[in-house]
């Protein structure tokens, strides 16, 4: 075998835990006790933690851990590392940039609808537990992107109407409005909604969510929470 | 038994991937653009582009075996490569991406078209970069990503630490006096989130910066210490346990001995110890305890509320739980290391082992380039960064003296952060 192999061999097996001492002498149950082999004697004595007798081997310092096969399943999807480390990530958006984010765009976060599905969802929306050693969530979860999107739709009214009283909105003494006159989606609204510079896609997108509702109100607020959602699903 | 250490890439990967087994909403006001930059042309570049709703990333190359042998170098197949070089500025995307990191919120309007109109758009972006790294809602954003590496904060106790890792970002002091501090690691945060360093009054003689203050000590409390090594060591080295490979040692067990120390420098069944760490049956203990022995010692006199005794604090899980004694960890004569040749008589001394590590250097620059590249925690994600691709910013940041907020403007304005 060669020293490869077992290096892999020697790091494969340290998934498993190590062993404690005598595994009976923390107590069988009575009834058990006759039914157990002869064991000799150890200096060990028992060991009070971990399953059947072994020592606790926590598989993380938090709450979050990936395995081996799950790295390498993420390599074969995603890439290798070399390719992997230099590109963005899909991170979650953390709990409390969500809510300046929101904030900023016009949503109260003291109020009802919007501002208390954002209070109530810290956990939903992955937020960390440091008393319990868990930082904040990076994993887009199928519960977190659910909340998020809930959270724009109802978020969308509050921001329709607050964007051209808002100062990051603003140029010079002029707020930028999300919808023009005749109710089309505005580069500058959908540059400010997004933080990125709106393209001529960005655009024609959001009027065909207004064309396409059963009500250009609704339409509107669909076109907002959209593309909120589209954008804000990774930091 | 002595031998010398050899470094196998493939045990690097390994190791690595196998680590994981064993304040209110004030948004500012909307800054002015800096006025070094000039707003030069009026249109946006051409190749400005916001993000794409719809991208097509098309079907992923395959580097034959790269699955079978994960290769943490950073080489990569001519495909790979091809994808990497295919990426093109837009600084528009950059800049929304670093003012959600840098700052916590989105950037203006004003600021979006300031650089999507600027005739040198990575010329306004850095700019901005640079502003953003002086303004105090920097001192939020690290005070979270700290909070998130230590996975602690939210009370006094818990915000110490990661508060005086702020400060020394912020303060622009070298980020290795999280080790070697004598003073002022018990830092505070005022309401108006303003952070003091603060000294601790946890009984420690000589202080060695994070690793002796009270609410990290409380918060990794254990049975012999090993969760305060275990932080340490996914911490500040970004491996998990066993830290140290070496040529692997037939010891009579099932699998090899490849950790670098004597097999019996540490404690076991046959030498005084009361847990076997010699235990060969199922796996072999010694692989990540010859180095975790060796350290857990420094960390064993702070007891359940992070206060230094002069006694062992921490307990054994055996029947009783009866209190620790160093034969439990080492023979009589086995002194406390960071690794195998690196002694570590006391705390002061770790505290300079672990500033005077390469291993410990690369982390930082590792950490910082997955906060801003969006990974997960290096350790418990396995999001593993390749030596080669962060060789520049670490060079850039020995050379400036480990300081944080160069090496965070040298990973925003890097081709790999503003490329898409």
């Amino acid at each position: 075998m060669t020293q490869r192999r077992l290096i892999c061999l020697a790091a494969l097996l340290l998934v498993a835990a190590c062993e404690g001492g005598n595994v009976y002498a923390s107590g069988p149950a009575p009834d058990l006790v006759g039914a157990l082999p002869e064991l000799p004697p150890t200096t060990g004595g028992g060991t009070a933690s971990g399953t059947e007798g072994t020592f606790d081997h926590p598989a993380a310092l938090g709450d979050v851990t990936t395995d081996v096969r799950e790295a390498l399943a993420r390599i074969e999807e995603e890439g290798p590392p070399g390719y992997t480390a230099r590109v963005q990530s899909c991170r979650k958006l953390p709990y409390a940039t969500l809510g300046r984010v929101l904030a900023s765009r016009g949503v109260n976060l003291s109020g009802d609808g919007a501002g208390a599905l954002y209070r109530e969802s810290d956990q939903a929306l992955g937020a960390p537990n440091y008393g319990a050693r868990v930082a904040e969530s990076t994993e887009v979860t199928v519960a977190t992107a659910s909340r998020m999107f809930d959270l724009f739709v109802q978020a969308a009214p509050e921001i329709i109407a607050a964007m051209p009283t808002l100062d990051a909105c603003r140029i010079g003494d002029r707020g930028a409005e999300m919808f023009d006159a005749e109710g089309h989606c505005t580069a500058d609204g959908i540059s400010c909604l997004l933080g990125v510079p709106a393209t001529e896609t960005h655009v024609a997108l959001c009027d065909t969510f207004i064309a396409r509702a059963s009500t250009p109100e609704r339409g509107r607020q669909i076109a907002v929470a959209s593309m909120l959602a589209a954008h804000f699903t990774c930091e | 038994m002595n031998r010398p250490m050899h470094r196998l890439p493939i045990c690097t990967a390994l190791v690595t991937l196998l680590a994981a087994g064993c304040g209110g909403y004030d948004y500012p006001d909307a800054p002015t653009p800096p006025a070094v930059v000039d707003a030069g042309a009026s249109a946006p570049d051409a190749g400005e582009v916001g993000g794409d709703l719809s991208p097509d990333a098309g079907s992923a190359p395959v580097d034959d075996g790269y699955a079978d042998t994960p290769d943490t170098s950073g080489t990569i197949s001519a495909e790979w490569q091809a994808r990497l070089a295919a990426r093109t500025p837009d600084y528009g995307q950059a800049l929304r991406t670093a003012s959600l990191r840098l700052r916590g919120t989105l950037p203006t309007l004003v600021e979006t078209r300031f650089v999507a109109a600027a005739g040198d758009p990575r010329r306004a972006y850095e700019a901005f970069i640079d502003a953003w790294l002086e303004e105090p809602t920097l001192r939020r954003q690290m005070l979270a990503f700290w909070r998130n590496t230590f996975r602690a904060g939210g009370n006094p106790a818990l915000n110490e630490a990661p508060a005086f890792a702020t400060w020394l970002v912020t303060e622009d002091r070298p980020i290795t006096e999280l080790f070697t501090a004598t003073s002022g690691a018990c830092a505070t945060i005022a309401e108006d989130g303003t952070i003091s360093p603060g000294d601790c009054d946890n009984g420690v003689p000589v202080h060695a910066g994070v690793l002796s203050t009270p609410g990290l000590m409380a918060h990794y409390r254990s049975n012999l210490a090993f969760r305060r090594v275990r932080f340490v060591q996914e911490t500040f080295a970004c491996t998990a346990f066993p830290a140290e490979i070496d040529a692997p040692m037939d010891v009579g067990g099932a699998s090899p001995y490849t950790a670098p120390w004597p097999f019996e420098s540490i404690a076991g069944a046959d030498n005084g110890g009361r847990i076997d760490f010699h235990d060969v049956s199922s796996v072999t203990c010694a692989n990540c305890h010859a180095t975790m022995n060796h350290l857990a010692p420094l960390f064993a006199r702070f007891d359940d509320e992070g206060r230094f005794q002069d006694d062992f604090a921490v307990r054994l899980p055996l029947v009783d739980a009866p209190l620790a004694v160093r034969a439990d960890w080492l023979p009589p004569d086995e002194e406390t290391g960071w690794r195998h040749g690196i002694a570590a008589r006391n705390l002061p001394e770790l505290g300079a082992a672990l500033a005077a590590d390469p291993d410990v250097e690369a982390c930082f620059v590792a950490r910082a380039w997955n906060f801003a590249l969006g990974k997960g925690d290096i350790v418990a994600t396995l999001s593993v960064v390749p030596t080669s691709v962060i060789e520049t910013e670490r060079a850039e940041f020995a050379a400036g003296g480990h300081r944080m907020k160069a090496l965070l403007r040298a990973v925003f304005t890097s081709d790999d952060f503003t490329h898409f």
